[in-house]
């Protein structure tokens, strides 16, 4: 979405607000945001977070079952698309799923959106929520198409 | 070797070295790859759609004629240009990766005018890395690979590589037929997507 300066940045902070929405990023996603950067003094997801739209999730809790599992299931969907062996798939990509299950478990949430730019996660994640009888609780948003659209 | 060799040799290096002409100039990317998206164009409508001067358009055309990567279609004025299909396979300097040109990469390319992301990645990875990231950018729009993945493979932050996927996305939709998948904002329930009254 780039800096907050870009109407990117500004279309999707508009929606949040009014619609009232926080996003909430799985920590390893917020690790990835804010490292290598040397050259951005405010990280744009820092500035989100500071204008109360966006925040960290809190660490998932592993030892629970559908949390487990849900993440297991969304990294071997990746391995088996991608032909790799499952121990290969950065936990990142499972994380986002993992957030759904860990607010699904604390019932902070009865359904979850799940926005990314990565087709393979997002499908991912609601097919393994299918199988984990969360059907129609879960929605996999393009995070491309979602932004575009807010463009129009 | 035969003198037919030769001479087959001799074409394809020609060809060889007008594509690289290609890949060197944005400018000459971008006519290419207006053509290759268009189908055809008059030299007016080439200044018009890229805010060309006459005699820089007639250049630019005349030196894509003489390099045989475009032709006109018909000798009557005025002259209808068509883009001649490139497909070029490369083999990198160090022998263990190859490429192939195609009128995609050359957009790629092309757009390095416009969009620094992709004049930075070219800077940092040359023309070679951009055709590789281009590959990872068709995967992952046809859900077979993440951008955490191409930054494993490549050994670059996955924000860089989620930076030059989201670059060349729109380079993808243009030249590949792949329906974009997932949801948008009208699937969203219970939200007003209505942001024209832009707070910001």
């Amino acid at each position: 979405m780039g800096q907050p300066s870009n109407r990117r940045y500004q279309v999707v902070r508009t929606f949040a607000r009014r619609n009232d929405m926080t996003f909430v990023l799985p920590e390893r996603v917020y690790d990835e945001l804010t490292v290598n950067a040397p050259d951005v003094e405010t990280p744009p997801i820092d500035t989100a977070i500071d204008e109360g739209w966006a925040r960290v999730a809190a660490p998932l809790e592993y030892t629970n079952a559908l949390v487990s599992r849900t993440m297991d299931g969304v990294q071997r969907y990746i391995a088996n698309a991608d032909d790799r062996p499952a121990d290969k798939i950065e936990r990142a990509d499972p994380a986002l799923a993992g957030v759904a299950a860990q607010a699904f478990v604390d019932e902070t949430a009865d359904h979850a959106y799940i926005y990314t730019t990565d087709t393979l996660a997002g499908e991912g994640a609601e097919n393994i929520f299918a199988s984990e009888g969360y059907d129609d609780s879960v929605t996999y948003v393009n995070g491309f198409r979602f932004v575009e659209d807010l463009l129009e | 070797m035969s003198r037919t060799s030769n001479r087959t040799n001799g074409d394809v290096i020609r060809d060889f070295l007008s594509v690289a002409d290609l890949l060197e100039e944005p400018q000459l990317a971008q006519l290419y790859a207006y053509l290759a998206r268009e189908e055809e164009a008059t030299v007016q409508e080439l200044m018009n759609e890229l805010d060309l001067a006459q005699g820089t358009a007639y250049t630019y055309v005349n030196r894509l004629v003489d390099a045989g990567v475009i032709e006109a279609t018909t000798d009557e004025q005025p002259r209808v240009y068509v883009a001649r299909d490139i497909n070029l396979t490369v083999t990198a300097a160090d022998g263990a990766r190859e490429y192939t040109i195609t009128p995609a990469l050359i957009d790629a390319i092309a757009r390095r005018t416009t969009d620094d992301d992709i004049d930075t990645y070219i800077d940092r990875h040359g023309i070679a890395g951009l055709a590789t990231a281009l590959t990872y950018t068709i995967d992952r729009e046809r859900g077979e690979v993440t951008h955490r993945l191409m930054a494993r493979d490549l050994d670059i932050s996955p924000l860089a590589a989620e930076i030059i996927l989201q670059a060349l996305h729109p380079v993808v939709h243009e030249h590949f037929d792949i329906e974009e998948a997932g949801a948008s904002v009208a699937d969203i329930e219970g939200v007003d997507r209505d942001i024209a009254s832009d707070d910001a």
